[in-house]
């Protein structure tokens, strides 16, 4: 046994192996977070949907490559019959290669940071002057929704009224443990606790009805604390509003 | 064919010693009972039952009594008792101490020989992952349809978190516990651990603590996931108090263990091995406990905290009387997060470890890899608030922690290059540990690309807290920690036993566990993506047919689990003989015999060269 | 080892170890106690309605939860808490409250919501709200029904109990309580499913928002709705 076997072969089958499923992985990424995820009923689901898309994208070609380098070794390399193998090319370093890998990744992983930092930026900004608040109250294990009225009175509700177009900024707080205030088709979410205040924001841009279920772990009932939300025109939603009862 | 192994020579009875010679697991548990029952009577008459602090209080001092007794019982204070009184250990007694001609029966004893501890190790392994695995097809099992069949929301509560909890333990020593013991020290050249009565106390602590962990299952109520965090934790019953005392107990467990590990690689290494020269599992091994080390203080000391709020009523994490419950989450995540890599870390390094020695050729990038872990390990305590992006506690930090979380891609990246580079163009021996390293590599993939999704904020928003990222660690933990874990004892098996672990066995195990992976984790991508939170008892018919699916795909991983039981337990005996080297490496644990001899060598070695010129490979048996 | 002794071995460890984990979970869930769900009872006079009678108390001594209260006798209790009614019927329910009780955590839950009307009858009073210093619990049911994939109907209703200040009066099981407070309701149901309803008014103790032991426990303030 000696230490002559370099092993090198062509590496046509590996290109094409990684184009190939670099391909199938585009296609993929393309297509399935917008039909996996639940409707998108904001700009900020909207923007969750497609960094995901952008993501995948980015990440296909790595999964590829790693998938291709490991299905051609499997090909090519293994061992066959039950002696002992022979020593392999004893080659131990190449600089070529970890300053190719390493930068390479640092380039992706910045590319994936600017997209990330530009879509927390947009999401961030436009807050407009004149949102419509909405206090939302969590507690073990029912939500409850709390708008301003007419003449500064109260209205308490357990489904959640939204119009549309306008910007909704949500006060979220919780009366005893945390739970966490998500909306699956809005595409953002934040914890209520108690004795804090947390923000949240979203404008829907689309009518029709959605869910609200609690992300933190809140004890007994948590998988039951799950209610609806509602996106009217901004007139039914005036119209809902001054249908409801004062509380206070 | 019958090879004769040491763990079955003849027992030779021993005397002197008096009753200390007797203690054993059954003294021990003996002890641990007594303990715990005096503890309980003394508190219970001073503390009377009603009122909640105080039932809190009762229930810590009953685990501290539980403790103390295991702890005599088992024999781990038997030499520093006897040092106080002025009695010192003979020759004779550490001998003893170190299992000297006690047969298997040394298995059940405070044994300070680091090979038997590592034999624990994989024992108390596998009994970990074997309840969490019990637990996790419960909880598959409750899913399998909407609605609650089996057990009602609260049970099923209480399932979750000891699952998660068992298996983070589990996972935690699952490769340092009997691969840092049972090799690294030979493979340093050393002749045991630095400090071999701590090796011990480490294991038979964690014994300890596992059934402080247990108990919490019996007294009913941890009921609010494993990461356990106030203020939910305030509504806990006692069994909470039992939690947060087990995970005192266990850190105290790995921190003797880690200090242990560090002290041996750096100060017993033998003539010759220098620092570049080590096996790669051996930096895996310190670097983990270094981390280790760094994050395990904040896991004491927000349960020393806890245990504080509940039993004095102080209130460092209860937010209506001036705490926060922030405080405790912070808290927890720095410790969390770089916990995590305290799993992986060694893993990672096992698999190095064995693809070179598999592919025949030398790790690619030594100095490459190992500055992949130490950048990941130093990474991961920068990094702990993306697990808060949503909790509303620092929206400002959110882009900071983004940066440091996705930065992490690069060292894990470079694990990619460096196991391709090992194998690429190697003459592959496509043998049992090598198939479980293919398989880390195509679902270590998927968790790090999936993790990448889960540092983006806006992506995170939409996902935290759902199934997606209950997919993404178990492809972490699962697919990628447990397939490096399995392939290093199918690696390293044959010199605890001297056997292989069977090769056909081993290999339906391996598709049972990969499909099964691939089916249960993917299908709970698709749930969580679809909108399914995690931690819920029920659900949404809409998730109704990926969750069935799960379910059958985690059927198929226990199906895998239990043949690899099958096999570790049959070929324990039964195994095909191995020989001393079955896998002609060089480094220094395949140069010793099978099983090693008590203090491994006779001669110190001289190390010239690092264990991977394969070319050169010296004539062995 | 040739193939058949290999599949042989896989084979009896799966079926050993996975016979043995089924006949665990088997005997644990037969042996953890059953609660039979508390039928409604078809109203003879009125065709599609059915009569759901059900009692809140301060302790566990009512009965219900085994000799002088089981684990817990001073956790407060619903009895029963599994209910069952058939489906699309009206269900006039009838709680007597003999429980004390004080303040809501959040004054959304004083109002009827859900029922006919928005209303209940309190000892023959019909009331759309009352005080929120002045509830004893609340029967508080919602969710989506979960059961083999049907989609069914949302339910959301509460209605709050008002607080028994009586003297001790009736012996019920080892307990002794007030004459009840009585409050009277009704709600339809569709179709078939199981919904979970639970008590919103802190009534476990522990320092944040009482919702520890009796509230953090099932089997005592919250059970399920069968509608079958
Ligand atoms: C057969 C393999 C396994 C299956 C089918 C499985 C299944 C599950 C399921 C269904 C959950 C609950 C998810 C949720 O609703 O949040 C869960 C939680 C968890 N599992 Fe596993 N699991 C397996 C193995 C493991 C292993 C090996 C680990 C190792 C660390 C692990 C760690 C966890 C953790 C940390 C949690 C979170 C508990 C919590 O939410 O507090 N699991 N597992
Ligand atoms: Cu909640
Ligand atoms: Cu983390
Ligand atoms: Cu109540």
């Amino acid at each position: 046994m000696t230490n002559s076997n370099d092993n090198k072969k062509s590496l046509k089958s590996f290109y094409w192996l990684w184009a190939i499923l670099t391909a199938l992985g585009i296609a993929v990424s393309l297509y399935a977070p917008g039909y996996l995820m639940p409707e998108s009923m904001s700009q900020t689901m909207h923007l969750s949907v497609l960094t995901m898309v952008v993501f995948s994208v980015a990440a296909a070609p790595v999964a590829a490559g790693v998938y291709a380098a490991a299905l051609y070794i499997l090909r090519n390399w293994t061992h066959k019959g039950d002696s002992v193998p022979a020593a392999g090319p004893a080659f131990r370093e190449s600089g070529k290669v970890v300053i190719t890998w390493t930068l390479t990744s640092v380039l992706l992983t910045v590319f994936l940071l600017i997209w990330g930092l530009g879509a927390l930026a947009a999401d961030s900004a436009g807050s407009t002057a004149n949102p419509l608040v909405v206090k939302v109250v969590g507690q073990q294990w029912v939500w409850s929704f709390e708008y301003q009225g007419q003449n500064g009175t109260t209205v308490m509700s357990n489904d959640l009224y939204l119009p549309k177009g306008r910007e909704v900024l949500f006060h979220v707080t919780s009366l005893d443990v945390t739970h966490g205030f998500w909306a699956p088709q809005m595409g953002t979410q934040v914890d209520a606790n108690d004795e804090t205040i947390t923000d949240l924001h979203v404008t829907p841009n689309k009518l029709g009805t959605f869910d609200v279920r609690c992300t933190q772990f809140c004890g007994l009932n948590h998988a039951f604390m799950v209610t609806q939300g509602h996106v009217l025109t901004p007139s039914a939603f005036t119209t809902w509003l001054n249908a409801q009862p004062a509380r206070s | 064919m019958t090879t004769t192994l040491e763990h079955k020579a003849p027992v030779i009875k021993h005397e002197g010693g008096g009753l200390a010679r007797h203690q054993n697991f059954l003294t021990a548990m003996i002890g641990g009972v007594a303990g715990a029952f005096i503890a309980w009577a003394i508190s219970h008459h001073f503390f009377a039952q009603d009122v909640r602090t105080t039932s809190d209080a009762v229930a810590v001092l009953t685990g501290c009594g539980w403790i103390v007794g295991f702890w005599l019982g088992i024999g781990a204070l038997n030499a520093p008792l006897a040092w106080l009184i002025g009695s010192d250990q003979t020759r004779k007694d550490q001998l003893y101490y170190a299992g000297e001609d006690q047969g298997t029966k040394r298995y059940w004893k405070y044994c300070t020989d680091h090979k038997v501890v590592g034999v624990q190790y994989i024992v108390m392994t596998m009994v970990l992952l074997g309840a969490g695995g019990i637990l996790a097809m419960a909880i598959r099992t409750e899913l399998i349809v909407p609605g609650n069949h089996f057990v009602d929301q609260q049970v099923y509560n209480g399932f979750i978190a000891v699952h998660g909890m068992l298996m983070i333990l589990a996972l935690i020593v699952a490769v340092a516990g009997p691969w840092g013991n049972f090799v690294v020290p030979i493979m340093c050249g050393a002749k045991d651990m630095a400090f071999p009565r701590l090796n011990a106390l480490s294991l038979w602590t964690l014994v300890g603590a596992a059934g402080l962990l247990l108990t919490t299952l019996a007294v009913g109520s941890l009921t609010m996931g494993w990461v356990v965090l106030a203020p939910i934790t305030d509504q806990a019953g006692v069994g909470m108090d039992f939690f947060a005392l087990a995970i005192l107990v266990f850190t105290v467990s790995t921190t003797v263990a880690g200090v242990n590990t560090i002290c041996t690689v750096f100060t017993m290494r033998t003539k010759g091995m220098t620092l570049e020269r080590l096996p790669i599992m051996v930096w895996g091994a310190i670097i983990a406990a270094a981390l280790g080390l760094y994050a395990f203080p904040y896991f004491s000391l927000v349960e020393a905290l806890q245990i504080l709020d509940r039993t004095f009523s102080t209130s460092f994490f209860i937010g209506n009387a001036g705490g926060t419950g922030w405080l405790q989450a912070n808290l927890f995540w720095l410790m969390g997060h770089p916990e995590v890599y305290v799993i992986l870390i060694p893993a990672v390094a096992a698999v190095f470890e064995i693809a070179a020695v598999m592919a025949r050729k030398p790790v690619f990038s030594y100095r490459t890899a190992v500055a992949g872990m130490v950048g990941l390990a130093g990474l991961s305590i920068l990094v702990w608030a993306h697990h808060m992006f949503t909790t509303g506690w620092a929206p400002t930090l959110g882009g900071p922690f983004m940066v440091t979380t996705e930065l992490i891609s690069i060292p894990t990246g470079l694990f990619f290059l460096v196991l391709i580079g090992t194998l690429w163009r190697g003459n592959i021996w496509m043998k049992l540990p090598t198939v479980w390293v293919f398989g880390f590599i195509a679902n270590f993939i998927i968790a790090g690309i999936t993790g990448i999704y889960l540092s983006d904020i806006p992506i995170d928003n939409q996902l935290h807290g759902t199934m997606f990222v209950t997919a993404h660690f178990h492809y972490v933990f699962v697919g990628s920690v447990l397939f490096g874990a399995i392939g290093a004892l199918a690696f390293w098996y044959p010199k605890v036993t001297g056997r292989y672990l069977d090769e056909k066995l081993g290999r339906i195990s391996f598709w049972l566990s990969f499909i099964g992976v691939q089916v249960t984790f993917l299908a709970m991508f698709i749930s969580g993506l679809r909108g399914m939170p995690r931690r819920y008892a029920s659900y949404a018919f809409i998730f109704e047919h990926t969750n069935f699916i799960s379910t059958m795909g985690a059927y198929m991983i226990m199906a895998g689990m239990l043949v690899l039981m099958g096999a570790v337990i049959y070929c324990w005996n039964h195994g095909e003989p191995s020989g001393s080297n079955p896998w002609h490496a060089n480094s220094l644990e395949w140069l010793v015999s099978t099983p090693p001899p008590l203090e491994n060598f006779d001669v110190l070695p001289v190390v010239t060269e690092d264990p991977y010129n394969f070319g050169k490979e010296l004539v062995r048996s | 080892m040739n193939r058949t002794k290999a599949i042989g071995i896989a084979l009896t460890s799966v079926l050993l170890g996975g016979g043995a984990l089924a006949l665990a979970g088997y005997s644990l869930a037969s042996a953890t106690p059953h609660q039979t769900a508390q039928k409604c009872v078809p109203n003879p006079t009125k065709v599609g309605h059915c009569t759901l009678t059900i009692s809140s108390y301060p302790d566990s001594l009512a009965g219900g939860h085994g000799k002088d209260g089981g684990a817990h006798p001073d956790w407060v209790s619903y009895l029963n808490q599994d209910l069952s009614v058939p489906a699309n019927t009206v269900v006039d329910m009838v709680v007597n409250q003999y429980d004390g009780g004080e303040v809501l955590n959040n004054i959304f839950f004083d109002q009827v919501m859900g029922t006919i009307g928005n209303v209940a009858k309190y000892d023959g009073v019909t009331l759309s709200k009352v005080a929120p210093d002045h509830v004893g619990h609340t029967f508080t049911l919602r969710g989506y029904p979960g059961l083999n994939g049907q989609s069914g109907k949302r339910i959301f209703l509460n209605v709050p109990l008002i607080a028994n200040e009586g003297e001790n009066a009736v012996k019920i099981g080892s307990g002794e309580y007030p004459k009840p407070v009585v409050i009277e309701f009704s709600f339809k149901v569709g179709s078939k499913g199981v919904y979970q309803w639970n008590c919103e008014y802190p009534c476990g103790s522990s320092r944040v928002g009482q919702f520890g032991f009796a509230m953090a426990s099932y089997g005592y303030m919250a059970g399920t709705l069968t509608v079958e």
